[in-house]
């Protein structure tokens, strides 16, 4: 398993020396940020249990936060991002508190956060002094790096690429600490049983609530970048839309396994521009992709690859 | 007195089910709670562990009253309860139980020091080795060793309730609450609940055990108190509680008493 994720990144690495469409290598840095979205929010809700629909909402958030704080108030990049991740993170210990505390789980937890994320998405969609409303705000400045050998400008589809591709790599990495530590077994405890956890001596609000502000903080650090990448930042970015299509990424994936979702992600953000279908026959796809899922292998494409290698 | 309760009552809507109950446990020592179905008797011990919220009365544990305080922090407090119907965490070994319910242990040792094991550093290996030590001895203990690496879900009813005690001893508790813990079930079972049992009083721990299998618990108990809808109706040991006139009313009818 190890040395696959290995071979994969390896291959990453080296893809962009023989990959020279533009249009491959965009599909591939959009993956890699849906990827790091997909892995992120499975913290939550695969290896913690809490089904989340405040995802796209810490995404979107951080993505205005940082836009802003750049195009309108000059500030550098790097410095932005930190505050961006301190509001999303005191946005979701406020949302998680009120959640966790009257005990709300499954479709309760699910129906709140997307409640609190709608609240978001209009306040993005009507601040217009501040966020533009509707129309969004467009972003010409690019991020740029200093380095011993000089300023590194991300501008250049390769330079986005090796970025996103560090930036799932670090979400990858951090997650995987987590979850290989005693938070990843209290959280296990409490995804199985929560009350036999309780009576263990789990403080089961405080390990809920930490997955949720990790798994949101990490959804805010790639919203910072997205925008950037993209161009512009505008209120859909909060939408159920995105959060659905995560939540897709991570069935399809497998949500046992960190590295499931990064293949969910990977596939679906490519397969669409594969068959070059219209926006609307994209969603039925999602749709259809999703239902697919369920019924045939509710543990995902990594549940079916360990179960033949258990079979076999 | 390492626990005491005080005047306990715990009222659902009109019913109430633990009424006035009061009586205290020493170190060391086997106190058994009995009496019949629906005798509060769950409910007591759900309320000593913090999962009910008293209506009136007080809990006090080494001096303190620890009325308000959740399941979690009664646990962290060295009050461990199992549970009637066995509680397992799908899909995980019984082993990875034992790990989990480590969890104290490795806060006790580490504290705030367990945030340099996310960096991988920090001295984990000796408490690993220390823990697994452990848990081997303890599984030992329950007659489970050879299962360890069996999923619990696999087990029998018996053996599902055992690793619910090796789980609660695991934790190193002051106290450790059996709720029914020989329910359920056959002859066999109950002879080795009953051997696991005096090993952890030779141990020198603390057991409060509840049953309304009177055998069972006359054998083992210390002490025992007899509750009769939601009242305690005699106490003392158990020799005396179970020759006392109320309990054999209580248990058999005035007819037969």
């Amino acid at each position: 398993m190890r040395l696959a994720i290995l071979g994969g990144l390896l291959v990453a690495l080296i893809a962009p020396w023989f990959v020279k469409s533009d249009s491959t290598l965009a599909i591939a840095i959009y993956g890699f940020m849906a990827a790091s979205l997909a892995v992120s929010f499975n913290l939550i809700f695969g290896f913690s249990g809490q089904l989340s629909m405040f995802h796209a909402a810490s995404f979107g958030v951080s993505a205005y936060v940082v836009t802003i704080l750049v195009t309108s108030y000059g500030w550098n990049f790097w410095l932005a991002i930190p505050c961006a991740l301190a509001l999303v993170v005191v946005l979701s210990l406020i949302v998680g508190t009120i959640c966790f505390r009257f005990k709300l789980k499954e479709f309760y937890f699910a129906v709140v956060t997307l409640a609190f994320s709608e609240v978001l998405r209009l306040i993005t969609l009507n601040w217009n002094s501040v966020t533009n409303g509707s129309l969004g705000i467009t972003v010409v400045e690019k991020p740029a790096l200093w380095t011993p050998w000089g300023t590194l400008t991300f501008s250049s589809g390769v330079s986005w690429y090796y970025v996103t591709l560090a930036l799932l790599v670090v979400v990858f990495v951090i997650c995987q600490r987590v979850l290989g530590s005693w938070i990843g077994q209290c959280l296990a405890a409490i995804r199985l049983n929560d009350q036999l956890g309780e009576t263990l001596g789990i403080d089961v609000f405080k390990y809920k609530l930490l997955s949720f502000a990790i798994g949101s903080a990490l959804a805010g650090l790639v919203g910072a970048f997205y925008g950037f990448y993209a161009g512009f930042v505008e209120p859909h970015y909060l939408s159920i839309t995105l959060g659905l299509d995560i939540v897709a990424m991570v069935l399809l994936g497998g949500i046992n396994s960190l590295i499931g979702p990064v293949i969910g992600a990977l596939l679906l953000t490519a397969l669409p521009h594969m068959i070059e279908l219209s926006a609307e026959l994209r969603i039925a796809l999602y749709g259809a992709i999703l239902i697919f899922v369920i019924l045939v292998m509710p543990k995902g494409i990594m549940g079916l690859l360990s179960s033949r290698k258990n079979a076999a | 007195m390492l626990l005491n309760i005080k005047n306990l009552t715990k009222r659902f809507g009109g019913l109430t089910a633990v009424s006035n109950v009061s009586f205290g446990i020493e170190r060391g020592e086997i106190i058994g709670i009995f009496g019949p179905n629906g005798s509060g008797k769950t409910t007591t011990l759900s309320l000593i562990a913090g999962i009910l919220k008293p209506t009136s009365g007080e809990i006090v544990w080494k001096g303190e009253v620890i009325n308000a305080l959740t399941p979690f922090e009664v646990a962290q407090q060295g009050l461990v309860k199992t549970f009637q119907n066995p509680q397992l965490f799908p899909e995980l070994t019984v082993a990875e139980h034992m790990r989990i319910a480590c969890h104290l242990h490795v806060k006790r040792a580490l504290g705030l020091g367990r945030l340099k094991t996310l960096l991988g550093k920090g001295a984990t290996g000796d408490l690993e080795k220390t823990l697994s030590k452990k848990i081997d001895q303890m599984l030992e203990l329950c007659r489970l060793y050879k299962h360890r690496n069996d999923e619990a879900g696999a087990l029998s009813y018996g053996g599902e309730k055992m690793l619910g005690v090796a789980m609660g001893m695991v934790c190193d508790p002051e106290l450790l609450l059996l709720d029914e813990p020989a329910s359920g079930l056959g002859h066999d079972e109950i002879t080795n609940l009953d051997a696991v049992l005096r090993d952890l009083k030779t141990h020198g721990v603390t057991l409060c055990i509840i049953d309304h299998k009177v055998g069972f618990l006359g054998r083992l108990a210390d002490r025992s108190i007899a509750l009769h809808h939601g009242a305690v109706i005699a106490s003392g040991t158990t020799a005396e509680v179970l020759a006392n006139d109320a309990v054999v009313t209580a248990y058999l009818g005035k007819k037969h008493a």
